[in-house]
């Protein structure tokens, strides 16, 4: 009887610890914005068709459009696995249009012009210190319109202290897909005349191929190389042009040539792919680069984000998500 | 005295005049009973308690009681300080597990009639402490600066203002101002760190004082433990220390698999959090929910004032002399309809809160 009692007694006691877990599990979990949860895989994703992302659950995260996407919605599937060394991530979202042109120069014969269009894109921002507000409020904290001006292109991207900052990953179909990256990228205090956007430690961005009064340009691709992705000239692969006339008309030219990253700049890598009217991007950092200018994740801690879309766009013509919660599942 | 040298050699405990108190100590004698599995909650409940004093005073070393690093200093300690999240899961996990044994030492004490005579003073003593118990939850809750816990705080301060005559009066003391900020969140860490552990120190002597001189509860054991007697120091006192290692053990591995919460940092002009209320008090929200307008008092004040009082008095309301609680037919039936009673607000809080999505 009294080996019963103290069997019932630790069963109980089991009980209300399991109680106790579950509800505070519960409460933990009690957030209105939507998550993203990575999912711990012991091999990393070789591509966007790897096995590992059948582990990871989709959420599909919504976005609104702003400016000339005004009143227009849509929506990117995402999905997050992570191993000890790196995180990854799935973006895949419908776009009828693969935007890679960015002014790409076009010579008629005679002359050379800008071809209209601009290119895709997916950015997101995380928390690199924290950003007031940044976790209720998301990007609009850090896009700053200046008082009576009439849209958003005449506001600047930055934080309000030099405390405050931000880690921008910034995927770009024709400037840093092309060279296998997305443009990494920090976000910090907003001055008098400039925005708050640096490029992270060392090289990286994009270069213009024009010449001196910008009527041309300056660069083809050199013997002995081949185009990128999407035909894009990487600023790596060039000559300069000395006999135009080896031009007819129709020929193409890159306007923004892609440079190679280098340093903190090249720390996340892209691989993509544009079929059947949609985009697939993977991009993929180390947890921890140890940089100054890189948000390091922790694991066991939950991240704030937000990410924003340009389809064939510049950047005040975005569809922005609301923040999002990044998690790590075990 | 060292025969080769010819000094004298002062112990420390010598040096700091402790003799007395030690040989009282190691000649102290106690009920054989006095910790085994039947009176297993008080013993659990003060090895909760020394962990939630010491899990506080670590955690104290990183904390920074300013509105604008109160966030990041948990954060850091909780995410980037090596055991940072043990000790800060021990001290979240160990006050709900303390709320919960403390509800089931009491339920045991009413069952076996524990503050009948002589020991009425040990109950309210234990019923004071229960009621304290949240004055550390809802001070500690706003410490971290995140949207729960600010939340969790206008709606308790509303709350508190809804008490008629004094409710202004204690939310312009508890918050220092019109609003939540910086003076209310430095009132409630001091509070919290300094004057509530002092009182509840001061309550918890007061708890053992009495039982010490006024003897253990009526145990429904049939070996008649009671009769024999151990020595405190070191019988008890190991038991004591096993108990606590076991504890600390299990809140620590809980701690370390299972983090304790940080929300996001707090947004005060962010209007649209909707804080869920905690498990020990879904049941008293629900009595807010269901009294409203001018009736809000009811549910927010008389009721659970009317049960806190009668929970005080009881010993000198029940005067029979029938311990077992089958003899005392009227008084556990008056106490399994609260107790129902409590619980179905408590389920029909979980379900309201809890089952249904959050916005």
């Amino acid at each position: 009887m009294r080996k019963q009692k103290k069997f019932g007694f630790f069963i109980c006691l089991i009980l209300i610890f399991g109680i106790l877990i579950i509800f505070n599990s519960q409460v933990a979990i009690a957030a209105a914005k939507q998550s993203v949860t990575a999912t711990k895989v012991k091999n990393a994703p070789a591509g966007y068709d790897d096995p590992a992302w059948q582990k990871a659950t989709a959420v599909n995260v919504h976005f609104e459009g702003k400016e000339i996407f005004t009143g227009k919605k849509t929506s990117v599937t995402t999905k997050a696995v992570y191993t000890d060394q790196e995180i990854y991530f799935l973006f895949t979202w419908d776009d009828a249009t693969k935007s890679v042109t960015k002014g790409a120069w076009l010579y008629d014969g005679q002359n050379w012009s800008h071809q209209k269009g601009n290119e895709d894109r997916i950015s997101l921002l995380f928390e690199i210190n924290r950003i007031n507000k940044f976790a209720t409020k998301g990007c609009a904290v850090v896009c700053h319109v200046p008082e009576g001006a009439a849209n958003a292109k005449d506001g600047k991207f930055g934080t309000k202290s030099a405390a405050e900052k931000g880690d921008l990953w910034h995927w770009k179909a024709a400037r840093s897909d092309p060279a296998g990256f997305a443009d990494d990228t920090w976000v910090t205090v907003i001055s008098e005349k400039k925005g708050g956007r640096k490029g992270d430690a060392g090289k990286g961005g994009d270069t213009k191929n024009m010449t001196e009064d910008k009527s041309m340009p300056k660069y083809m691709l050199a013997p002995g190389n081949k185009l990128a992705k999407n035909d894009i000239l990487l600023a790596s692969h060039i000559s300069e042009i000395k006999d135009y006339s080896v031009f007819k008309a129709g020929d193409m030219l890159t306007y923004r040539m892609p440079k190679m990253p280098e340093g903190s700049r090249a720390d996340i890598k892209a691989v993509t792919r544009y079929a059947n009217g949609s985009w697939t991007v993977m991009l993929y950092r180390q947890l921890d680069t140890s940089h100054d200018d890189d948000v390091a994740f922790n694991p066991r801690k939950k991240y704030n984000f937000a990410m924003a879309l340009f389809d064939d766009s510049g950047d005040e013509d975005s569809y922005d998500s609301e923040v999002l919660s990044l998690q790590f599942g075990r | 005295m060292n025969r080769a040298t010819g000094i004298s050699h002062v112990t420390l405990i010598e040096y700091l005049s402790l003799e007395r108190i030690v040989k009282r100590l190691s000649v102290l004698t106690v009920p054989a009973d006095a910790l085994t599995w039947h009176r297993f909650f008080g013993a659990l409940l003060l090895s909760l308690l020394v962990l939630l004093f010491l899990s506080g005073a670590f955690m104290a070393f990183y904390y920074s009681p300013a509105l604008g690093s109160a966030y990041d200093s948990v954060d850091y300690a909780l995410f980037s300080l090596p055991f940072g999240g043990i000790i800060k899961g021990v001290h979240h996990y160990g006050w709900n597990l303390f709320l919960i044994v403390l509800g089931a030492h009491l339920v045991r004490a009413f069952v076996v009639s524990a503050y009948k005579p002589p020991r009425q003073i040990i109950w309210v003593s234990g019923v004071m402490i229960l009621l304290f118990v949240p004055l550390f939850i809802i001070t500690g809750d706003l410490l971290p600066w995140d949207q729960k816990g600010f939340w969790s705080t206008q709606v308790r301060l509303s709350i508190i203002g809804s008490i008629p005559f004094i409710g202004d009066l204690l939310v312009r003391l508890f918050q220092g101002g019109p609003l939540t900020g910086i003076v209310t969140l430095t009132r409630f860490y001091v509070l919290h760190i300094l004057f509530l552990p002092g009182l509840l120190a001061f309550l918890i002597l007061i708890h053992f004082h009495f039982i010490k001189n006024n003897g253990l509860s009526y145990s429904f054991s049939s070996d008649n433990y009671s009769t024999k007697t151990v020595r405190f120091f070191p019988v008890i006192f190991n038991r004591w220390l096993i108990l606590f290692m076991g504890v600390t053990l299990v809140l620590g591995l809980i701690s370390w698999y299972w983090p304790a919460p940080l929300g996001d940092p707090a947004d005060p002009t962010d209007s649209s959090y909707v804080p869920r209320p905690e498990w020990w008090v879904l049941f008293l929200n629900q009595l807010v929910t269901i009294f409203t307008g001018s009736f809000s008092v009811v549910g927010s004040v008389i009721i659970p004032g009317g049960l806190a009082g009668l929970l005080i008095v009881l010993p000198f309301i029940d005067s029979s002399p029938e311990r077992h609680p089958v003899r005392r037919k009227r008084v556990m039936l008056c106490a399994a309809i609260i107790a129902i009673a409590i619980l179905a607000l408590s389920i029909m809080g979980y379900l309201e809160h809890f089952s249904t999505p959050h916005v």
